[in-house]
Order: structure tokens, then C-alpha cells, then sequence
């Protein structure tokens, strides 16, 4: 393999690791905190890309604009499942907290199927179209890269809300009790500490990002009713490689997995590139299954009692 | 509880049982023929999931794969090799149960959540192996079985055959889930399940009895996915490993009962009418209407009866018969 073919795809991968990682730092703090696998999380990031199409295709509010839209509804939609579905599981055994999130995934995804059918549909915008080229640099050797603009400001986007997200969980009064609940329950809990505030803010914020990430996407991505399964497993897989809980640790999975999976994807096929990853996630959750910047024992964690 | 309770009960299973073999013997509806085969395949597939969700509260989400295992292996068997599924449906049982035991090996320390996601994984693994290893599966174009009635080749021309061959491999679940919910590993399961800590404390080897739990799970399930293949006659990733295969055989077998030998068959009697009659009257033009249903049912459930049908109904008769000795 040439360098320039090299860096086009670390560039490519890079950028598609962006992706990833922001559509699974929701996912991350969920678990982060309340200790609960949201299953019904790539069901949140179709029900975004929906709201951004449509808002694209009958109000011609472009994609990137919709956000202010789609981010407030799904934070919305986050305090109703919250306090439907999450809330009256808290104390039940894990079973009951998967089942009741694959049931709502399952019910999302074929409502979907139902009213918007099939379909697949898209979002083209004219000033997306234009090709960034990089180079050529003789003096390393490197030929012409191309970047995809649509991924470029995805990636950018995206590493801008990781890093504001971060300071909020660092700086702000809502960060802190989010963090304090995460590190010991009980502890926050006779500070003071409203837990269950704290799982609603979690688990609706979770939602918030999961959002913006949607409409960052669907400029560039198909969306179609089964679009969220397909995004959920890599999803899981980046969010266990980074540690559950980790949101550091979810956008440097997010973006080694992007990598993984161009280079798999170039090297044995597009076919076999899901297989490469998932061979990695079994082997990561066999050999330190708290992932790369989890804690250490997170995976035993015992189960959370019911909120009071 | 008087000990005529327990009585009572055997000699209802035996009644509902007789009842569930009989009926087809009546129908000559095609239709209806198809319904029961597929309770019974059900009913046997998620029975079998049970053996491991349920009694040892291990949650899998990758038995699709042990479900695509048994198809392909009694098929692929029987096209190249020319030996009867009657064999193959071992062959298959037999490798899955390997695989399963060294899926658990590997994933045991895994607690709840991360377990499923690692079965899951693993589940999908399977699938895109199916999609992709196009010289041994064909991949998406799938293989197709010659519609030769035989029953050496376990092909048979009546539906009728079929329903008693699945009411068959219904019974053996049953009976297995029975064992061992009244053996000594059906108790370390459960000790296993409510409380791994005590278990450990008392003696209980909790990681040996729940590779047997995995095996016999991952077996009969693969016994299952042959009996499909034979009945369907056609086998393609998205009819035997597809992912959702594996939440449905855990949703029959939690809305019917976790962890109870009747909950699969109450599950699969619940939804496989629900899914025929939704099919029959709404054709194609509400596509994921069934769906939507199976995915209320699941959080209903999981919000107002957490222990499935079966253990709620359990639970009120105790406490009524508890009631009535009391007085």
C-alpha cells in the first residue's frame, strides 16, 4: 500500500470514526451512570435522522439548522421514555431493563416501518457536493487526498459538542452531580443528591446528543427504518471498547473504529469488514472487558436499587 | 401447600398436552396445520433459550447462531453427504453445544449487560458468516432442500407429519426443562441466578452448571433450526441466523413465563395466533404491524407482570390457596 493511498483511507476513517463517536457518547453516559444498556439507542438516532429529513424535505430547513429543532425534541423524548419505560426498571433485575428497551426498539423501529415505509431516503445538498483536495506535497510524497466535506464538518461538529459536553460535565452544577452519581451512588445520594434528577438529566441529554448527531448525519447517511439496528451494533461495540461509561473513551473507540473499519473494508471487502470489528469487540470484552478507559470491575457491577 | 396441589398440576399439563396433540388430528385445514407447526417450533426453540435465560437468568441474544448452526448443518450434511437429517439434526446439536461451551467459556464472567452484548456479537458473527461464505451457505440466495416426501429424508408430504414431528421435539424440550427444574441442577441454576455470592459460598460449581445449561440449550435449539430447515425446505441467513430471531425466542419465553417449563408454549400460543391472524387479514399492507404488537406486549409486560404470564397466575393461585389453608 502506497502513502497516499494510506492517508486517504486514516483521513477517511478518521472522519467516519467522528461519526461514530458522537452518535455514541449518549449511550456511554447512560451506562456511565445508571448502569442500564439503552438497546433502543440506534431507534433514537433513526427517529433524529427522520425529524431532520423531514424538517429538510417539507419546511426546507437544512440539516445542519434543524439541529436547534431535533436536539431539544429528542432531550424531550428522553425525559418521556425516562420516566415510561427506564424509571419503573430500576430496581428490577437486568433482564426486565434489557428486554423493556429492546421491546421499545422494536416497536420504534416497525412504527417507523409502518408509517414511513421501506423506503430509503435522502438529503443532498448542493454545497456538500464540492471535493476538498489536500496536496499533492512532493516533499512527503503524497499525492492527492480527498475529503468529503459533509464528514469533515460532521467530524468537527462533532469533536466541538465532545469537548463542550466535556467541560459540562467538568465545570457546570449538572455535570457535577451527573459525575458524583456515576462514581458512587450512595455517596451522592446522602449528599443530597436528587438521583432520580440526575437519571432523568442522564438519560434525556443521552438523548440530546444521540440527536444532534442524527442531524449531522443525514446529509451524508440513508435513512430508513432499520437504519438504527445497523448503527446500534457498531455503536456497542464502540462504546465497550472505550470503557462503558467512558465518554473519552468513546470518541477515541469511535474514531479507532472508523479506522478498523475503512482499512477492513479496502483490505478484505465490504462484506466482511462488520465481521473484523465484532471479532474485536468479543475479543476486547473476553480479554478487559471494562474496555480501554473504564474502571476496573464495572463489568461485575451489581444492580442499582429502585429509586424510592 | 397441600400436596394434591402439585398433583393437580401434573394432571393439568397432562390434560393440556393431551389437548395440544389431539386437535390437529381433527382439523384438515392446511391453515390451522401451519399454525400448530410453528407453535411447536416455537414453543421448542424458545424452550430451549429458557434452559439458559431463564432458569440461570443468563440473558443470550446470540442463539440465532446456534438455531443457524443445527439448519445448516443437517442440510449441508444431507446435500453433500447424502446423510439422513435424522443424523444430521445430532451432528448439528452436537457443534453448537461445542460452540456454545466455548462461547460460555470465554463470556461466562461476563455479568448481565456485558453478557449480552457479547452473545449478541457473537450472534452476528454468525450472520455475516452466513451472508459471506458464499461457498458453503450460498449466502443471501440460500439453499433449498428437494421436496422429496421421504421419511428417511425427513420430508414429508402432510402437514399432519409435521405437527406431530414438532409436537415430538416439543415434548423433549418440555421434558428436558422439566428435568431440570427438578433435578439438583435446575436448584443450582436458580441459586446461581438469585444470588451467584451464596451460591459460590454453598458449593455450588456455578461455572460448570452453567456450561451444561448451555449446552443443552444451544443443542436443542440446533434441533430446532433442523427441524425448520425440513419443514420450510429452504434455509437463508435471513430465515435461520438473523439476529432477531434470538429476541423472539426470548420474548415468547418471558411474556409466557421465564424460567418455567410452560412459559415458552403460553408465549408461542399468544403470539404465533396473533402473528397468523395479523398476516392473514392485514396481507402486506401493514408491514411491522405484528411487530409493533410483539413490542408492546414486551414492555407491557416487562412494566406490569415482570414475571411473565405463568408466574403471575402462579403466584396469585399460591397466595389464594395459601388463603384457603390458612382458615
Amino acid at each position: 500500500m502506497d502513502l497516499t493511498l494510506f492517508v486517504q483511507l486514516l483521513i477517511s476513517g478518521l472522519l467516519l470514526g467522528g461519526v461514530y463517536a458522537l452518535s455514541s457518547i449518549g449511550l456511554t453516559l447512560i451506562f456511565g451512570v445508571m448502569k442500564i444498556v439503552n438497546f433502543a439507542h440506534g431507534e433514537f438516532l433513526m427517529i433524529a435522522m427522520y425529524l431532520s429529513f423531514w424538517l429538510y424535505h417539507l419546511l426546507h430547513v437544512d440539516p445542519y439548522l434543524s439541529i436547534a429543532v431535533v436536539a431539544p425534541a429528542l432531550f424531550g423524548l428522553g425525559l418521556l421514555t425516562y420516566h415510561i419505560g427506564v424509571r419503573p426498571t430500576l430496581g428490577a433485575p437486568h433482564l426486565n431493563q434489557i428486554f423493556v428497551m429492546v421491546g421499545l426498539s422494536i416497536v420504534i423501529e416497525n412504527a417507523a416501518l409502518l408509517w414511513w415505509s421501506a423506503d430509503f431516503r435522502t438529503v443532498t445538498l448542493d454545497y456538500l457536493r464540492v471535493q476538498i483536495v489536500l496536496g499533492p506535497y512532493p516533499g512527503f510524497g503524497l499525492e492527492e487526498v480527498i475529503i468529503n466535506p459533509g464528514r469533515l464538518i460532521a467530524f468537527f461538529v462533532g469533536l466541538a459538542i465532545s469537548v463542550a459536553f466535556y467541560f459540562f460535565l467538568k465545570l457546570s452544577y449538572s455535570g457535577k452531580i451527573i459525575r458524583a452519581t456515576s462514581q458512587d451512588r450512595s455517596t451522592a445520594l446522602l449528599m443530597g443528591i436528587d438521583i432520580d434528577k440526575v437519571y432523568r438529566l442522564t438519560f434525556a441529554v443521552g438523548l440530546l446528543l444521540v440527536g444532534v448527531a442524527g442531524a449531522l448525519m443525514i446529509p451524508m447517511f440513508t435513512v430508513h427504518p432499520f437504519v438504527g439496528f445497523e448503527f446500534v451494533l457498531v455503536m456497542f461495540v464502540v462504546v465497550v471498547f472505550g470503557g462503558m461509561g467512558s465518554v473519552a473513551g468513546a470518541v477515541l473507540a469511535g474514531l479507532f473504529i472508523g479506522v478498523v473499519e475503512v482499512f477492513s473494508d479496502f483490505l478484505i471487502g465490504p462484506d466482511s469488514k462488520q465481521a473484523v470489528y465484532f471479532l474485536l469487540f468479543i475479543a476486547v470484552l473476553v480479554l478487559k472487558p471494562s474496555g480501554l478507559f473504564g474502571l476496573k470491575g464495572e463489568e461485575e457491577v451489581e444492580r442499582i436499587e429502585a429509586i424510592e | 401447600m397441600k400436596p394434591s396441589s402439585s398433583r393437580r398440576s401434573a394432571f393439568g399439563l397432562a390434560a393440556a398436552l393431551l389437548a395440544l396433540g389431539l386437535a390437529p388430528l381433527f382439523i384438515r385445514n392446511d391453515f390451522y396445520l401451519d399454525g400448530f407447526i410453528l407453535v411447536f417450533l416455537w414453543a421448542s426453540f424458545s424452550g430451549a433459550w429458557n434452559i439458559l435465560g431463564g432458569y440461570a437468568g443468563m440473558v443470550s441474544l446470540g442463539h440465532n447462531a446456534f438455531f443457524a448452526i443445527g439448519a445448516y448443518t443437517s442440510t449441508l450434511l444431507f446435500l453433500r453427504l447424502g446423510i439422513t437429517p435424522w443424523l444430521g439434526m445430532f451432528a448439528g446439536g452436537l457443534l453448537a453445544a461445542a460452540v456454545g461451551i466455548l462461547l460460555g467459556i470465554v463470556c461466562f464472567r461476563l455479568r448481565s449487560h456485558y453478557f449480552a452484548l457479547a452473545t449478541l456479537a457473537f450472534g452476528q458473527v454468525v450472520f455475516i458468516l452466513t451472508m459471506n461464505w458464499r461457498g458453503l451457505t450460498q449466502g443471501a440466495e440460500g439453499i433449498a432442500l428437494p421436496i422429496e416426501p421421504s421419511l428417511a429424508h425427513m420430508v414429508f408430504a402432510s402437514k399432519l407429519a409435521y405437527v406431530y414431528l414438532g409436537f415430538g421435539l416439543f415434548l423433549v424440550v418440555l421434558a428436558v426443562a422439566i428435568a431440570i427444574e427438578r433435578s439438583r441442577l435446575g436448584y443450582f441454576l436458580t441459586a446461581f441466578r438469585e444470588n451467584e455470592d451464596a451460591a459460590r459460598a454453598l458449593g455450588v460449581k456455578t461455572g460448570q452448571v452453567r456450561l451444561i445449561a448451555m449446552a443443552l440449550s444451544a443443542f436443542l435449539s440446533a434441533v430446532a433450526g433442523t427441524y425448520y430447515a425440513q419443514y420450510v425446505v429452504y434455509i437463508d441467513p435471513s430465515g435461520v441466523s438473523r439476529l432477531q430471531l434470538s429476541v423472539q425466542v426470548a420474548l415468547f419465553a418471558i411474556v409466557g413465563g421465564l424460567g418455567t417449563f410452560s412459559g415458552p408454549i403460553i408465549g408461542a400460543c399468544i403470539f404465533v395466533p396473533i402473528t397468523i391472524a395479523l398476516r392473514s387479514y392485514l396481507g402486506t399492507t401493514a408491514p411491522g404491524l405484528h411487530m409493533i404488537i410483539y413490542g408492546l406486549i414486551l414492555v407491557l409486560t416487562m412494566l406490569y407482570m415482570p414475571k411473565g404470564i405463568y408466574g403471575t397466575l402462579k403466584a396469585r393461585m399460591t397466595a389464594r390457596t395459601q388463603k384457603e389453608s390458612r382458615r
